[in-house]
């Protein structure tokens, strides 16, 4: 119980945790899932992902990935970016960021929900899933962790309040507006776009500025890459390269009244498979300072007490 | 350790009071138990803000300042390294059921070692249990954990520092059966502290076996039994003292008051859950808070009118008093107010791995909670008739 003998206890066993992790950050385990350009999604292969950030202003996202994924691996790959809680960790989608909107930055803000504890029921991502050959939105009866996408399928994430009786906070979009519907790949089947493979380039914590370029600050609503506008899925072949109106096809079952409403809802734009945003570990200069203040403050208080200790 | 080194204590810490006032030496004496529950408790709802390793070891080392520089010898006020203990059961508790019930580990966490995976049937998929686990779980788990351990020990300062018995005095009349059965059950722990210190000792002076099953039976024993003894000296002095007498309220009046405070506390109940849940109806909220205030306030009164109690010793409130509850309360303030600060500091996240940061206005309102350890005066000698 000497305090060397302690202090070299400390020492081994932070060296081992060292290099357990080295080793670990060395073999960084293979991707199982791909981020892919919007074309390679198709009817009955790759799974849609679709994000809707039209309450910052925000168009509707979407996102193309393989299939033998989960819907965190999708939500995190090619510049997609999410954040747990404290409490919950990674699993609780508690922000969502993607490197073509805003830089990256994810919403909800620190301002708006501190993702400490677990987000009330009225203002959370909430998730949802439809089948190739569904019509409507189903609400995820699994977290994004265990969720494991099907072929052909659309995840949706929203973000507002819902109900126990799900009538509140539907997507106002219908699946068929966002899922692809073309019956073969298109754009440049050769390979897939090699632009930004998430999990293969660690962002360790601070190893100096990279020398990738910086998300390129794209404009707000447009497609974030300077790849080549590819028609949009299904409808006529509108000029205007990825945006296209919200239309809703009569096969919409959305059961409030508003479906009927002109098309007034946000815009869809596909996002490319992006680089991630850059992250900042932060400086170790708080840590030190907090440390020592805490470090003398406590030694003070052992002065006082052995003081009055030999007093006794 | 015994009654002639308590007496002698008092010189020396009034030698080492570390900032005399104006006037010269100050005083020892006890500080007012109200102010020091102010103190503590807006310390803990400052606390309860903030996620920070940083600040809330900050806080820690605060309270063990405070608690050195100005506890008494009295006997509760032994317990707070009993209540650091706690902490680390707390957060040690946090940190294994964050491992066990895995959250799910992402190709970007750091790797630290791996449970056995136990799995669970396709429909109890949500949950989890064993399989990797990441150093970002276990460091956020650790200061999950550590934000309720400081709350902990915000409370258990408080037990140090202020004679619980004191406290029951600022109860109004209306509520003192009450304010006896709450200063029982905070007592309970101090006194269980000091029994167990004092069996240790006997037991330390006897060289009996300090280990085995046979060692927990010795101690055990004696503790329930100082237990019971001690609760029923303190039934009998309550009971010489005319507490629990039935006063000259006739059974309309305490029917009244009864219907008055049960409803009022049930006002307060649905206020609390109505501002809590943000999916309530509005109605449950404030309105139903100060509907719940308006009627137990009113139950207060009526049922005080049939109390008439007399003070002995009335402690004074004077500016140390208003220096220390203020310093707690003005911390609170400081951390809830987000003046000159990103309230995004307050939570440090470790995904991905971050260097906590250490916001200026709220390490200067920990400080400012610090100062009570200065502020307030000296403890003086434990005086017998504190005791009971």
């Amino acid at each position: 119980m000497s305090p060397a003998r302690l202090l070299r206890a400390v020492a081994r066993t932070v060296a081992a945790l060292g290099m357990t992790v080295a080793a670990l950050a060395g073999t960084a385990v293979p991707a199982v899932a791909d981020p892919q350009p919007m074309g390679r999604c198709t009817t009955s292969s790759g799974a849609v992902l679709a994000v809707d950030f039209s309450r910052w202003g925000g168009p509707i996202y979407r996102s193309c990935g393989t299939t033998p994924t989960t819907g965190y691996e999708l939500l995190n790959q090619g510049g997609w970016r999410t954040t747990g809680t404290g409490h919950d960790g990674p699993a609780f989608i508690c922000r969502i960021g993607y490197s073509g909107f805003r830089n990256g930055k994810q919403y909800p803000t620190a301002a708006e929900d501190d993702c400490v504890l677990t987000p009330p029921a009225s203002a959370y991502w909430s998730y949802w899933h439809a089948d190739p050959d569904d019509t409507d939105w189903t609400y995820s009866r699994l977290g994004a962790m265990l969720y494991r996408p099907k072929p052909g399928s659309v995840d949706l994430w929203i973000f507002g309040g819902t109900d126990i009786e799900g009538t509140k906070g539907r997507p106002k979009v219908t699946p068929d507006q966002l899922r692809a519907h073309n019956s073969r790949p298109r754009g440049d089947a050769g390979k897939p776009a090699p632009t930004g493979k998430a999990p293969t380039l660690p962002p360790d914590v601070d190893t100096g500025p990279a020398p990738e370029k910086r998300a390129t600050k794209p404009p707000e609503t447009t497609s974030p890459k300077p790849e080549k506008a590819r028609p949009s899925a299904s409808h006529s072949p509108t000029p205007s390269p990825t945006t296209r109106p919200t239309t809703r096809p009569p096969t919409s079952s959305t059961p409030s009244p508003a479906a009927a409403a002109p098309p007034s809802g946000p815009s869809v734009v596909d996002a490319a498979p992006a680089a991630d945003a850059r992250h900042d570990a932060g400086s170790i200069a708080p840590v030190v300072t907090g440390a020592a203040l805490a470090v003398l403050i406590g030694a003070a208080a052992a002065v006082v007490a052995r003081r009055r200790r030999r007093s006794e | 350790m015994t009654a002639v080194t308590r007496t002698t204590v008092a010189a020396p810490a009034t030698g080492s009071g570390p900032s005399p006032d104006a006037g010269g030496r100050r005083l020892p004496r006890t500080l007012h138990p109200v102010a020091w529950w102010v103190w503590a408790l807006a310390l803990a709802t400052a606390v309860s803000r903030t996620n920070n390793p940083l600040l809330l070891f900050l806080v820690l080392a605060v309270l063990g300042y405070v608690v050195s520089a100005r506890r008494t010898e009295a006997p509760w006020a032994r317990g707070f390294k009993y209540y650091l203990y706690l902490a680390l059961t707390v957060v040690a508790i946090r940190v294994v059921f964050r491992a066990v019930f895995a959250t799910g580990i992402t190709p970007r966490d750091h790797f630290l070692f791996s449970l056995p995976h136990i799995p669970t049937p396709h429909w109890y998929a949500g949950i989890r249990i064993g399989g990797p686990v990441s150093l970002e779980a276990v460091l956020s788990a650790a200061t999950d954990g550590l934000r309720l351990a400081c709350m902990l020990c915000c409370i258990g300062a408080a037990n140090t520092l202020a004679n619980p018995k004191r406290a029951l005095r600022v109860l109004p009349g209306a509520l003192y059966e009450l304010g006896v059965a709450v200063t029982v059950a905070i007592s309970v722990a101090p006194q269980l502290v000091q029994s167990v210190q004092r069996v240790a000792r006997a037991r330390k002076l006897r060289a009996g076996r300090t280990r085995g099953m046979r060692a927990l039976r010795g101690i055990v024993v004696p503790v329930l039994e100082d237990a019971l003894e001690r609760s029923l000296r303190l039934a009998a002095a309550m009971d010489s003292r005319g507490y629990g007498r039935a006063g000259t309220a006739t059974r309309r009046s305490r029917r009244i008051t009864g219907a008055l405070m049960l409803l009022g506390m049930c006002g307060l109940c649905a206020g609390a859950y109505g501002l809590l849940d943000a999916t309530a109806p509005a109605f449950l909220g404030l309105p139903a808070m100060g509907l719940g205030a308006v009627l137990c306030v009113a139950g207060l009164r009526l049922g005080g009118r049939r109390v008439t109690r007399t003070t002995y010793r009335p402690d004074p409130w004077r500016l140390p008093e208003w220096a220390v509850a203020g310093s707690g309360v003005l911390s609170a303030i400081l951390l809830f107010s987000n003046l000159g600060y990103d309230p995004a500091q307050l939570n440090s996240t470790f995904y991905p791995l971050t260097w906590p940061g250490l916001p200026l206005v709220p390490t200067a309102a920990i400080l400012l909670a610090g100062t009570a350890g200065v502020v307030a005066p000296p403890p003086g000698p434990v005086q017998r008739g504190d005791a009971s």
